[in-house]
């Protein structure tokens, strides 16, 4: 991912007055800057102050409460252990998101074009369902009493939304059955772009398939890889519908929270708007932290943005 | 690339009819095991289409059949005959179609600033992009509903169409990067010497080239667009008239008696469309999504 | 690369052109005023937004007539009626105490709501309508209750609702059981059932079900909260409160009803698995009644009052129910109140009753239905026997929405916590709650 700069460098062609890349840039800054930043900008406010449904409907006034909000969700149990099942889910969906979505990649580049086919119409049928029909149907495959998998299995009527582990696990399924397509197409273009005859030299040069990966492939597919990788952490710490969907709002007693649901729960059902709004701005930080510390280390190898 | 792989090339193209012949049995069962794989995940899809066609009370059958024996259009019959469900549909359409136009359009402007000229900021930029990705979307509802409030879109499709424009954007650009870089430089210099214009180069060289790019970021788009259902549920408030098909789906979700062939004949309605996209545009998105790899 | 001037000043120009007209309040988070318009037009579109219950369209036909009526007696004014999902209520009808301009003129909403809506300014105190309103001095105390804030009327009841004891008739005459009389019996014909039937749940019950659970608590002396007048105080981890949810969590296992699957159960659940034939009893409501009835269980069940914990007691039901209210940013008045009236009115709830079996909330009109429908006498008895409401607080729809209760439940019946941790805990937040709005 090396800039082109060739262009830049003069300043002699009309292309490259300084002006004109933001003259280019006005228009997504102006809507980021309008509907991303600036409610960005009232969710940090709100964080700050006592905001409930009374004062939103302004039967109460707003008062400032400093950093009331934060100190009430930092003293509260329920946050840490909430922020620790968040981390260990969104970390446990990222690997298994990116090692399906390359091994099928891998797998789709071995096959011939009816395999290949099937196995791409399948994935982009699941990347095109709607994150709440694809809960829902989820559930019903694993529905103690009308499911299919039970059945199958020979579970009897056992309850996947009962235990904290399985609960997450039937999420983590479905998450991803529905985020593994994008890694997948998207792995799988980067090694179509790859000369196929570098592949084929490596493998006849009796390369194991590991190592043809690892000092062949990777090294080329890495841009790739690092885009992959930071969507997948965002997308994946913010899983949302899925948990609300599939365990009822936070499942039993609340034991499937993931921060987002906290965070909407707390806004919305309690209509703690500020509570909410301060889980928001933590949430936005920790991901901030996550990617920095990934681009610096991807920076101190020489990558380049 | 060293001339060790290019000796190494010659030798592949030698022995090309050898190598399959040895390979054949590796291929079958990576051939099977693609297949199985793709009916795996295939089958959630065909449980839903299942569903939707299974008449009543067959989906709540303790011996759940894999097929249906008496396959029923009742109902996709509840899901057309909701009020105004062609209207649903249609606006849904808009929706999606202008935050894909618009935020395509903008996301060009903006890749192409950010990859083909160096300036102060740039790299702050791309990471902004990148951090404006993590916002949380659910956390913005309240701001938002204020905003759209103070610009009086409540209740009207400009109140989904704006706030999907700016969070499609960022990752637009981000993944248009890759192919707006992709278009050699020499064309650029090949264009002025020709003596085009900046605006001529833009719209009627680079445009073109990286429209490609445009199709495989669009499907983002155009998924969260169509699929969302959060914004529509916060902000059409009271008028049915500018509802979207999630909302016609979320009927269908009683808590107490939720009818399921309801909801799985919409879903199969609201997944139809975009699976019908993304045949269309596999070719592009797989070679697209390529090239932003090519350096 | 240094920035020039120009660019510069086009920096300084997106910037403004991004937060320009946005920043209507400086430093504080955007509110809405939600003042009454003191508009009160004749004519015009009265919005209205109705619940959308199980089975609507007998509900539908009842409305639209008595809105035939209704327009035909005020030239000029239209009426659009809407029936809302009852799951995303909540969120619907704070959105439109945010947003007047879209705000419908009238609502039905969950009388546990009434202390919340009104501290949060969006009903319309309509104490003078009220009185002037000849049918309202039949209105049940309770009911009336339910409409009232610090003296002062915000909407009219729509109906009541009460839980009783479903249970199956075939079952205890296969198994020769009787009905229960006591709360202890209960338990012991629940278990009785489960031991032969094992492909029944004995009374079903659910984890999330509070208003199922809260006569368990209150038959053993339990309160949610004791005070009076703004300032409350949880008493859901007293001694008797503890025994009632004791007694109602030792209903969950495999001798009665699982925890792995009634745990995340909610009222709702437990009458579909009643109608379905999955349990020998469950605790159900009047407006239940339908959707027993289209199950598979018609004709095979009887409902009496829930016992209370001596023999011949009733168990206090909680007096659920829904009303009408004016929003305060209505801007018809005269024809919003008038419109209520219409569909509160004596005659309407009859004929209502007679669509969806919703109690009526006047006493006399009551009466007259339970003459005509036997299967209401054991929820007009427990009526009569005294019910208990939620506290008439505005944090209540805070505790509600939060799920302090079901959670404390949820954690008892899956064995995260004892009943003291689990209730301690629950009276904690529950105070907070009342502490905040105090």
């Amino acid at each position: 991912m090396r800039v082109g700069r060739g262009l830049s460098r003069s300043s002699s062609r009309p292309l490259a007055r300084s002006s004109v890349p933001w003259l280019y840039l006005a228009p997504a800054l102006v809507v980021l800057g309008g509907l991303l930043l600036y409610p960005v900008y009232q969710l940090g406010l709100i964080s700050f102050f006592q905001y409930t449904q009374a004062q939103v409907s302004g039967g109460q006034p707003t008062t400032f409460e400093g950093l009331a909000n934060y100190r009430e969700i930092f003293s509260d149990s329920q946050f840490w252990q909430v922020l620790l099942a968040t981390v260990l889910f969104a970390a446990a969906c990222v690997v298994s998101t990116l090692s399906v979505g390359c091994a099928l990649a891998v797998l789709l580049t071995r096959v011939r074009a009816l395999p290949r086919l099937a196995l791409m119409l399948a994935a982009l049928g699941a990347w095109a369902t709607p994150a709440v029909t694809g809960s829902t149907v989820w559930l019903l495959l694993f529905d103690p009493d009308f499911g299919p998998v039970n059945r199958v299995l020979g579970l009897g009527d056992h309850s996947w939304t009962y235990g904290r582990l399985s609960a997450f696990l039937l999420v983590l399924l479905e998450v991803v059955w529905c985020s593994f397509p994008f890694v997948m197409v998207t792995v799988y273009a980067g090694i179509r772009a790859v000369p196929a005859e570098v592949l084929e030299a490596a493998s006849l040069d009796g390369a194991s398939q590991l190592r043809v990966w690892r000092s062949v492939l990777a090294p080329m597919l890495r841009p790739i890889l690092v885009v992959v990788t930071i969507q997948s952490v965002i997308w994946d710490f913010k899983v949302f519908t899925q948990i609300y969907v599939m365990t009822n709002g936070g499942g039993i007693a609340g034991q499937n929270l993931t921060l987002n649901v906290y965070a909407y729960q707390q806004a919305f059902a309690s209509s703690q708007y500020s509570l909410g709004s301060a889980i928001g701005i933590v949430m936005l930080l920790i991901l901030l932290a996550v990617t920095l510390v990934y681009l610096r280390l991807l920076r101190r190898q020489g990558e380049e943005l | 690339m060293s001339g060790n792989v290019v000796q190494r090339v010659q030798r592949v193209q030698g022995v090309r009819g050898v190598r399959r012949f040895v390979r054949r049995p590796w291929r079958l069962a990576a051939e099977v095991s693609a297949l199985v794989i793709a009916a795996v995940v295939a089958f959630p899809l065909y449980w839903m289409v299942l569903s939707a066609f299974k008449p009543a009370g067959e989906i709540e059958s303790s011996e759940p059949r894999p097929w249906t024996l008496e396959p029923s259009l009742d109902s996709f019959r509840r899901v057309f005959g909701q009020q105004e469900f062609g209207r649903y549909f249609l606006n849904s359409l808009v929706v999606a179609c202008s935050v894909v136009v618009v935020s395509a359009l903008i996301a060009f402007l903006a890749a192409t600033a950010v990859t083909r000229f160096r300036f102060r900021f740039r790299t702050t930029l791309l990471i902004m992009f990148l951090v404006a990705q993590m916002v949380p979307v659910e956390a913005l509802t309240i701001p938002l509903f204020f905003q759209m409030r103070d610009f009086g879109l409540l209740n009207t499709l400009g109140s989904l169409i704006l706030p999907h424009i700016a969070f499609s954007l960022p990752f637009a650009i981000w993944m248009l990067r890759g192919f707006v870089k992709a278009v050699p430089e020499a064309l650029e210099e090949a264009a002025y010497i020709d003596g085009a214009s900046r605006s001529r180069f833009l719209w009627q060289i680079l445009f073109p080239l990286v429209f490609p790019g445009l199709v495989a970021t669009s499907v983002f788009s155009f998924i969260s667009a169509w699929n969302d259902f959060l914004f529509a549920k916060s902000f059409i408030i009271s008028d049915t008239s500018q509802s979207t098909l999630p909302m016609a789906l979320l009927v269908f979700y009683k808590p107490d008696d939720p009818d399921w062939g309801g909801v799985m004949a919409a879903s199969t309605v609201m997944t139809i469309p975009v699976l019908v996209f993304f045949v269309l545009v596999q070719r592009r998105l797989v070679s697209g999504l390529g090239g932003a790899v090519k350096d | 690369m240094k920035l020039s001037v120009r660019s510069a000043r086009l920096v300084a120009s997106v910037a403004a052109l991004a937060l320009a007209g946005l920043t209507a309040t400086a430093c504080a988070p955007e509110t809405s005023d939600n003042s009454s318009s003191g508009k009160d037009e004749q004519t015009g579109t009265l919005r209205v937004w109705l619940f959308q219950e199980v089975g609507n369209t007998p509900k539908e036909k009842v409305v639209t007539s008595v809105v035939d009526a209704f327009e035909k007696a005020h030239k000029g004014a239209e009426v659009k009626i809407e029936y809302i999902p009852v799951e995303t209520r909540a969120q619907r009808i704070k959105a439109a105490f945010n947003d007047p301009k879209s705000a419908p003129d009238l609502i039905e909403y969950g009388n546990t709501d009434t202390a919340g809506y009104v501290a949060d300014g969006g009903l319309l105190d309509i104490t003078k309508e009220f009185s002037a309103w000849g049918e309202a001095s039949d209105t049940d105390p309770t009911a009336r209750q339910s409409v009232t804030v610090d003296g002062k009327v915000y909407g009219a009841p729509f109906f009541v609702g009460v839980r009783a004891l479903y249970y199956r008739t075939d079952v205890f005459k296969e198994l020769g059981l009787e009905v229960p009389k006591t709360m202890a019996e209960l338990t012991d014909t629940a278990h009785r059932i489960r031991a032969a039937r094992p492909d029944l749940y004995g009374l079903v019950v659910g984890g999330a079900y509070t208003y199922g659970a809260m006569p368990f608590v209150w038959a053993n002396g339990g309160e949610l909260a004791t005070g009076r007048g703004g300032s409350y105080a949880s008493a859901i981890d007293s001694a008797a409160s503890r025994k009632g949810i004791k007694a109602y969590t030792s209903l969950f296992g495999d001798d009665n009803c699982p925890a792995a699957k009634c745990a995340g159960m909610g009222g709702n659940d437990t009458i579909t698995a009643f109608a379905a034939g999955k349990a020998g009893m469950a605790i159900g409501g009047d407006f239940s009644h339908t959707a027993v009835e289209a199950g598979k269980v018609k004709g095979e069940y009887a409902v009496v009052p829930l016992p209370g914990v001596e023999a011949g007691s009733v168990a206090p039901a909680f007096a659920g129910g829904n009303n009408l209210g004016v929003l305060n940013s209505t801007s018809h008045r005269t024809l919003a109140v008038d419109l209520m009236e219409q569909l509160a009115s004596k005659k309407t709830q009859a004929e209502l009753f007679d669509a969806m079996g919703f109690l009526p909330t006047f006493a006399d009109t009551r009466d007259a239905v339970a003459r005509k429908q036997p299967y209401v006498a054991p929820f007009v008895k427990t009526l009569a026997a005294g019910t208990k409401f939620v506290p008439a607080s505005p944090a209540w729809s805070q505790i509600d929405s939060s799920l302090v209760l079901p959670t404390m439940f949820q954690e008892i019946v899956s064995g995260k916590k004892d009943v003291a941790a689990a209730s301690a805990d629950a009276a904690k937040k529950m105070d907070a709650a009342f502490g905040s709005v105090g």
